[in-house]
């Protein structure tokens, strides 16, 4: 019996971790590797160099890796910053059970669902400058049309508010819950004691959001951190590498130039970075607790 | 005066923030039906009252270029369902072993076993593609259907573990020993008892893992060339082969977003309430 117990607990785990350690710890060594040797495919002769950090001092000398680093970082403060104030406006106007607001979830629930490439397209269109609605209807405003796209300055955020578009939702979602779940006595308390709508929110929802805030802020600032297929479709990267992530840069040396190398340091830069991010955020939201 | 809008703001907002989400769906559809003059003419809204709607792009789609869809279409089926069930089997059974038995190596135990699985979903793509490609050249993968299906089993598991979790910890654990008790093994009892209680759970995973798969860009940017190329690939290569056909683009992503927007459709609340359970912990 106590045999049986012990392999039908090993056996139900088994696939699933020799997989998840196929496709993560096996490649990240791998990639660690990578990122201190030498490694082309482009080369004639595909040959494994050891380089040592060569890669790493190379790449904080490269323009084009701290722009797109400079990139990230803007997608990931503006946007997730974005992304939690509107998540957080829209799910304290909807938490009440009323039929309006259960509508209004499932619509607003779908963008998170639909296909990032296909959506981009969608706003390609809306944004375009002479034949997209966006500009038009801003200047039956008589707000003057902006270069969404064409403009170095204006391209970043563009792509920021497509991302934003699909994932408040998520945002909005997690906060609701989490207004859902807190108790009705708490606001009768302050409903006897006179408290104004603005003061029940800053002095009770708020702070028992708090934890629920920071899981939701970390998860969108770890997939934006990693944003790609939105910029693939709506710039290219562009105007000039205006829009540019780390990954879209890593694919670029990587995948195009076949620098394997190269592009495994700047992959494990993000890791880090990621890494270092998440572990910032867990331990502030456990001093919270 | 000032008061009344006040009080008007939530419904504004709620009505702004509606067309904002509405709208670009709305034309994507409305730019489907249009023929290529009527894009180049500048924005047209309505059909019938502002252009004459066009079924070309539908066309198209459906006898013109219908085996360069068809081909996409098809390995995106198969490859998505075949990797979503996998994920929810490998994925559910494993979440039961980490909500039933205590594990032990080392300082490590359960909690933070599940957490190195979740983690898993926030290593970034580029990290660990290049040698998942190397990888797949070697073992002649690349391309291929069961390469992409391999790859979105690892993709979906995390998160198929961490939602099934919930509803194992919520699945009563008496009956499943009253049934071992009766001489059933522990692979029957799951399978027979446990599943069917967590029916629910399963149903959410399934269709949400669904839809990641079907969106997914970057993997199979990289693992794919030609023919296990999936849908989101059609779509992305689409400015560069022809110049920019926003008709045919149009019908072409409302096709590729009509699964997820079913599915949203149909599991609405169950949506709200299983993803949220995850997001609070």
């Amino acid at each position: 019996m106590f045999l049986r117990h012990i392999k039908a607990k090993h056996l139900f785990l088994l696939p699933a971790v020799l997989i998840l350690l196929s496709f993560s710890i096996f490649p990240l060594i791998a990639s660690l590797v990578l990122s201190f040797s030498s490694f082309s495919l482009a080369q004639v002769e595909q040959r494994l160099t050891f380089v040592g950090l060569a890669n790493y001092t190379k790449l904080f000398t490269d323009a084009r890796f701290l722009f797109s680093l400079k990139n990230t970082f803007m997608y990931v403060f503006l946007g997730a910053g974005l992304q939690y104030v509107l998540g957080l406006f829209l799910a304290m106007l909807i938490y009440e059970e009323t039929i309006a607001n259960r509508a209004y979830r499932v619509i607003f629930l779908i963008p998170m669902m639909l296909t990032p490439v296909a959506i981009s397209y969608t706003w390609r269109m809306m944004f375009h400058e002479t034949y997209g609605p966006v500009n038009h209807i801003l200047s039956l405003l008589g707000i003057p049309g902006v270069p969404w796209l064409s403009s170095i300055k204006v391209a970043l955020l563009s792509v920021m508010l497509v991302d934003a578009w699909q994932w408040t939702p998520f945002v909005m979602l997690a906060l609701l819950a989490g207004r859902m779940s807190i108790s009705r006595e708490y606001y009768d308390a302050a409903g006897v004691d006179g408290a104004s709508k603005l003061q029940t929110f800053a002095y009770i929802t708020f702070p028992i959001l708090i934890p629920v805030s920071l899981t939701v802020i970390l998860i969108r600032s770890i997939e934006i951190a990693k944003i790609v297929d939105i910029i693939y479709v709506m710039t290219g990267g562009g105007p000039g590498i205006s829009t540019e992530s780390l990954t879209m840069y890593g694919y670029i040396t990587g995948l195009k130039r076949f620098n394997l190398g190269y592009a495994s340091a700047l992959a494990y830069t993000l890791l880090v970075i990621i890494m270092v991010f998440g572990f910032l955020f867990l331990r502030l939201r456990g001093r919270l607790e | 005066m000032t008061k009344r809008i006040i009080r008007m703001l939530p419904y504004i907002v709620l009505i702004i923030w509606f067309l904002i989400v509405v709208f670009p769906l709305f034309w994507t559809v409305v730019t489907s039906f249009k023929s290529p003059i009527d894009v180049f003419r500048g924005p047209k809204y309505m059909p019938f009252i502002d252009f004459k709607p066009s079924l070309k792009a539908w066309n198209n789609m459906f006898v013109r270029d219908r085996q360069q869809i068809l081909v996409p279409l098809i390995n995106s089926i198969i490859i998505v369902s075949t990797s979503t069930f996998l994920a929810v089997a490998i994925g559910a059974m494993a979440s039961y072993s980490l909500s039933r038995f205590t594990f032990k190596l080392g300082r490590f135990s359960n909690k933070d076993l599940a957490f190195w699985i979740i983690s898993q979903r926030f290593i970034p793509p580029i990290a660990i593609i290049i040698p998942v490609l190397i990888m797949f050249r070697v073992l002649r993968l690349l391309d291929t259907r069961l390469g992409m299906i391999i790859v979105y089993t690892a993709f979906n598991l995390p998160f198929v573990i961490w939602l099934m979790r919930d509803y194992f910890d919520s699945v009563p654990q008496d009956i499943e020993e009253a049934a071992m008790v009766d001489g059933c093994s522990r692979l029957a009892t799951f399978v027979r008892i446990v599943l069917p209680l967590a029916f629910p759970g399963l149903i959410v995973s399934f269709l949400f893992s669904f839809v990641m798969a079907w969106n997914e860009f970057f993997f199979a940017l990289i693992l794919t060339f030609q023919k296990a190329q999936t849908i989101p690939l059609l779509i992305a290569g689409q400015s560069t082969q022809r110049g920019v056909e926003w008709w045919n683009i149009s019908a072409m992503a409302i096709i590729t977003i009509l699964p997820a927007l079913i599915i949203t459709l149909i599991l609405q609340r169950r949506l709200v309430s299983g993803l949220t359970l995850g997001a609070i912990k």
